[in-house]
């Protein structure tokens, strides 16, 4: 039996007589048009996490009416999350940029993917850093208001009264907790749907050519 | 100045604009689908082609940028309206004018590519083109050898779907 492959390919040259054609004026039309590409849709949707998460960080923390010794301690390492929140940010956005500046339609398949993918891995690495750093200054806030905001001072009292104090501690600590991971869970699926339609078949097409080096 | 790039560059399409047609037949299976492929090469292409400057064919150049938008960039639209068959077009003229049993295996073999994953579509695609494994090769990003192994598997599962 013949090769599919060269009776195909024979084939193949007379086939071009059959294909559309379009003029001048078409083409040239069709340069002006927009892309719909996908590396379009990833710097779009990277620069609104950007802004996104830039925008929660001028979110105000309520922390007056702050008494107690320790208060001093909290508000210090407040500021320090914020001032490392605005450096982080800046080198994310620098490597994001470079990141995307380095994809090049005239590079192997291969090589285009990965960056492509690197490209989006800086963006999900931005997204968990903020989750982090989200669910660390809720705890901190948590924590400043029951023990040095007056507001509050008067429920801690009461609990420490309580029968059971630990039990409550415990308590109210696991459904911080909780209140975190159903957060982080909530928007990691987020994310996942987002991406996971726009990359499925960029990663499927990247696992295929890798597996071909082991 | 930039009147003449454009002038030129679209020059330069229209005359290798099968290579585009040919990559859309492969990747899409309407006539909507084939369009927008190609506007998107178009568009990919046309990006660029400012960085292009006469250092390997302009054909040559084509072949990656089309191939790379086809397999990465290109986005399948959801809509899939199946008005009507477009390589189904082409066979039927083709039927029509010389009917015999090597058009019908051709059709079934063309069928059976289109039945491949996209980069074994690229692949062949190149193979059909007439590439030697070394530009197959440097296309996708692989090794040499590796294109080879590749296109041996292709083989073996054209076969496969051509006698279940």
């Amino acid at each position: 039996m013949m090769d599919e492959l060269e009776l195909l390919k024979k084939d193949w040259q007379k086939k071009e007589a059959h294909l559309p054609k379009l003029s001048f004026d078409e083409i040239y039309k069709m340069i002006w048009k927009k892309s719909s590409s996908i590396v379009k849709w990833i710097f779009y949707i990277s620069i609104a996490e950007f802004l996104f998460w830039i925008a929660m960080s001028f979110i105000p923390l309520e922390n007056d009416e702050l008494t107690g010794v320790g208060a001093k301690t909290f508000q210090y390492i407040e500021n320090v999350i914020e001032i490392l929140g605005y450096v982080v940010i800046v080198y994310f956005i620098f490597k994001f940029y470079l990141n995307y500046k380095k994809i090049n339609t005239t590079d192997s398949a291969k090589s285009l993917m990965k960056k492509i993918i690197t490209t989006r891995k800086t963006v999900m690495q931005y997204v968990w850093f903020n989750l982090g750093l989200f669910a660390a200054l809720m705890i901190i806030v948590f924590l400043e208001s029951i023990f040095y905001n007056a507001e509050y001072a008067d429920l801690s009292q009461r609990i420490s009264e309580a029968d059971n104090p630990a039990l409550i501690w415990l308590i109210v600590g696991v459904l911080l907790v909780f209140t975190i991971v159903i957060f982080g869970v909530l928007l990691w699926l987020f994310y996942r749907l987002i991406y996971g339609i726009l990359l499925k078949r960029l990663n499927a097409n990247y696992r295929e050519l890798k597996k071909l080096e082991v | 100045m930039n009147k003449e790039l454009e002038h030129k560059f679209v020059t330069e399409l229209e005359d290798n604009q099968n290579i585009v047609h040919k990559v859309c037949s492969l990747y899409t299976n309407d006539r909507d689908s084939h369009n927008d492929l190609f506007q998107e090469i178009t568009i990919q292409l046309w990006r660029a082609y400012p960085k292009f400057r006469g250092e390997a064919k302009f054909s040559t150049w084509m072949y990656r940028v089309a191939l790379n938008t086809a397999i990465t960039l290109y986005r399948k639209s959801k809509r899939r309206v199946k008005t009507q068959d477009f390589d189904s077009v082409i066979y039927k003229i083709r039927t029509d004018e010389y009917d015999d049993t090597e058009e019908r295996q051709l059709k079934l073999i063309y069928d059976a590519v289109k039945q491949l994953g996209d980069i074994d579509k690229a692949l062949v695609f190149l193979y059909l083109e007439d590439k030697d494994y070394s530009e197959i090769a440097a296309t996708l990003g692989i090794t040499e050898v590796n294109a080879r192994v590749k296109m041996n598997r292709i083989k073996n599962k054209l076969r496969t779907i051509l006698n279940p």
